[in-house]
């Protein structure tokens, strides 16, 4: 189990994560939110023992993370961490020796996830050769080939099609299967939602969503109500206390409101009209995360 | 540890060793030193004779001809001139003129006792000249002392060479006069590829530091093993392969002497003056022993702290160009270190010399220069290599402070700047 306590990282003035906690259990995909430069890459970064925070620890099964523990911990970093000019098995190779594997494990296990991603062809082919997809493909290998404990990855779908983002995502799910502990961020909220059990929203490197993805949704107040039908008064709608806002998308039409309680207002009103869908939504975590972000900024 | 340790050092020779780039500069680097050694087989071969002899024909209306010949015998070298009468008239001998003869006219004077004509088909070189124009003035002389009807023996006597007997006071001295021709000539050609040695070695190991670094793939490194380590396997692995280089441009050498030697062996003496180094090796005795081995130390030390600030740098930077704006000034220095020790006899035992000698990155150049110059001693030597061991510990000892800053620093503040920044920092 990774936890992580209370850790504080500073550069200077600026704080880039303030008194972050979480834990990631056996097994379980944990997501890292936030918008670009909210203190994700160092979290990464700590946890992966490049930094030392100034305050706080990060422990893995109950050790602190050092050069003998990283070799359980797998990362894909959103920019791609290879070297083009290595063949893809001169590159597994260096990556998996380092995490301590042996030549024969490392070319076993290399054939089995080249043929998993129906790519072994290009063993020998050198990185720059390969299409963006079958980089990010190779970099997602090296991250797991030593089957480690903690798997971190950020932006893992990069350049991925959706046959080969589907190929990852199973292969994700495998590894929480044998309990690798799993960190994921990505700016694609769908994944997170697809994803993760538990989330963390970072903003300016303070945490200020943590918990279920369930209980977060749940706990939003703003709800979404879609509905489809003929003659139903848009104007009525818009003049109930606590509607936010009505758009017509397409056949069907989205109304936001303040809170859960507003819904049985809005159901008064269009119940007479000839009504096919009424839907009451939790928020998605993209309008969480818009909304939430927006919060601080302001 | 050291396990991960020996195989990124491992990587990174092979990485060197196996490149394309190392076998085809090697081809060339063989071929060249081949061609080096026997330039003039070479010359010989395509109809040219670079150690043809300069034939001097000498028509004599002053009956000055033994006398002419036997002082162009004591200024020149035998092997380079040969010298011949002929009584044939000039202008057969001016039509018939080849491009390695010089006919030279002696005609009698009244006045000056001797006058002469100097005719060739193309320019006469400087040395030849001079040579001629010493052999001419010393025959007038004689001339002219034989027309005063001096005494045969004291005319002997003014004519012998004057004794001169040396005493040196400061015995460290191990030159003489041969010493600054030496440095002038042969020393810069010696000396080259040690220069250019380390040049390939900056680059090579801020090139692999940087490349880790911009294509982000430092991240996976470090999270894997420490900065140290990482840094140390590049310098190491870096320095086996400058020593090796160095070895193979020496087994390149001894190669092309065995080719010159089965080509007739005369070839290589007109390239390098082996004679006048070995010989200044001979005056230097017992003292031998001990300057090769210090030398070869203060080298491998040279070799370590060019690396290690290599990678240093390297380590600041986020792109190609970044290293390149950086490494300039180890550039500067090496060069600095050349030339100082190219012109290192001009100085003749300056303070500032002797203590350039002591600086790291220049020593290397300029102690072993100064100490065949005799201008240093062992002991300055040493102090060097002392003096380089503290900058390295010292390099180290902040270096990697910077260097472990700097691998995931991806600012896009100044290079400088961040350099600067890098020291302040604590993690």
């Amino acid at each position: 189990m990774l936890k992580v306590e209370g850790i504080t990282k500073r550069y200077g003035e600026i704080v880039a994560v303030d008194n972050l906690s979480f834990t990631v259990a056996k097994g379980e995909i944990f997501g890292l939110l936030g918008e670009n430069g909210a203190g994700k890459t160092t979290t990464f970064r700590i946890i992966m023992g490049l930094l030392e925070p100034d305050s706080g620890k990060v422990t893995l099964d109950g050790k602190k993370i050092d050069y003998d523990l990283s070799s359980k911990i797998g990362f894909v970093t959103e920019e791609r961490s290879l070297l083009t000019k290595l063949t893809v098995l001169e590159q597994i190779e260096f990556y998996a020796t380092l995490k301590g594997m042996n030549k024969k494990d490392i070319q076993e296990k290399l054939d089995y996830w080249l043929k998993y991603f129906e790519i072994p062809e290009y063993k020998n082919r050198k990185i720059k050769e390969l299409s963006k997809g079958n980089q990010q493909k190779i970099q997602f290998i090296s991250a797991i080939i030593h089957e480690p404990k903690l798997l971190i990855l950020d932006e893992p779908f990069t350049g991925l099609d959706p046959i080969n983002v589907k190929l990852i995502k199973d292969a994700i799910y495998s590894l929480k299967e044998k309990g690798c502990s799993i960190i994921f961020s990505s700016h694609q909220m769908e994944y997170i939602e697809d994803f993760c059990e538990k989330l963390i929203l970072l903003v300016k490197g303070k945490a200020i969503l943590n918990g279920s993805l369930q209980e977060i949704k749940e706990s939003y107040a703003k709800k979404t109500i879609l509905i489809k039908g003929k003659n139903i008064d848009i104007a009525a709608l818009k003049k109930v206390k606590g509607v936010i806002n009505v758009e017509k998308i397409r056949d069907e039409l989205k109304v936001s409101i303040a809170t859960k309680d507003v819904a049985s207002q809005v159901f008064n009103i269009v119940k007479d009209a000839d009504i096919t869908k009424y839907d009451v939504i939790d928020a998605s975590l993209n309008e969480i995360f818009i909304a939430k972000v927006g919060e601080v900024h302001e | 540890m050291n396990k991960k340790f020996w195989y990124l050092t491992k990587l990174s020779f092979n990485k060197k060793v196996k490149s394309k780039w190392f076998i085809i500069t090697n081809i060339i680097l063989l071929v060249a030193i081949v061609i080096l050694f026997n330039i003039s087989a070479i010359i010989e071969f395509f109809g040219g004779d670079f150690d043809a002899k300069t034939n001097i024909i000498v028509v004599d209306n002053a009956n000055a001809y033994e006398i002419f010949a036997s002082n162009l015998t004591n200024f020149a070298d035998n092997e380079d001139y040969s010298i011949s009468k002929s009584n044939e008239d000039i202008e057969t001998l001016k039509n018939n003129l080849a491009s390695a003869e010089l006919l030279i006219v002696l005609n009698s004077s009244p006045t000056e006792y001797l006058t002469s004509e100097l005719i060739s088909l193309d320019k006469v070189d400087n040395l030849t000249y001079q040579i001629i124009l010493q052999a001419l003035n010393s025959t007038k002389s004689t001339i002219g002392m034989i027309a005063s009807d001096i005494d045969p023996e004291v005319l002997a006597n003014i004519s012998a060479s004057i004794t001169v007997e040396r005493t040196i006071i400061n015995d460290s001295a191990t030159t003489d006069e041969n010493m600054d021709m030496i440095m002038s000539s042969v020393f810069p050609t010696l000396i080259l590829p040690f220069f250019m040695l380390i040049i390939f070695l900056v680059q090579m190991v801020g090139g692999e530091v940087c490349e880790e670094k911009t294509t982000r793939s430092m991240e996976i490194i470090i999270s894997n093993v420490s900065p140290k380590v990482h840094l140390l396997s590049k310098v190491l692995a870096s320095n086996i392969f400058v020593i090796l280089q160095s070895i193979l441009l020496i087994l390149y050498c001894v190669i092309a002497y065995v080719v010159s030697i089965a080509l007739g062996g005369a070839s290589l003496s007109s390239t390098f003056d082996f004679a006048s180094i070995f010989s200044v090796f001979g005056q230097m005795g017992n003292t031998i022993f001990l300057v090769i081995p210090v030398t070869i130390i203060l080298i491998i030390l040279s070799f370590l702290s060019y690396a290690i600030v290599a990678g240093i740098l390297a380590s600041m930077t986020v792109n190609i160009e970044d290293f390149n704006q950086l490494q300039t000034p180890i550039m500067l220095l090496s060069i600095a270190g050349y030339y100082l020790a190219v012109m290192a006899a001009m100085f003749d035992g300056s303070i500032f010399i002797r203590i350039i000698s002591y600086i790291p990155f220049l020593s290397v150049f300029i102690s072993p220069t100064l100490f065949v110059l005799g201008q240093i001693t062992i002991f300055d030597m040493l102090l060097s290599v002392l003096i380089l061991i503290l900058f390295i510990f010292i390099l180290l000892k902040f270096g990697l402070k910077v260097y472990k800053s700097g691998i995931l620093n991806y600012f896009s503040d100044k290079v400088w700047s961040r350099l600067f920044k890098a020291f302040r920092t604590k993690n």
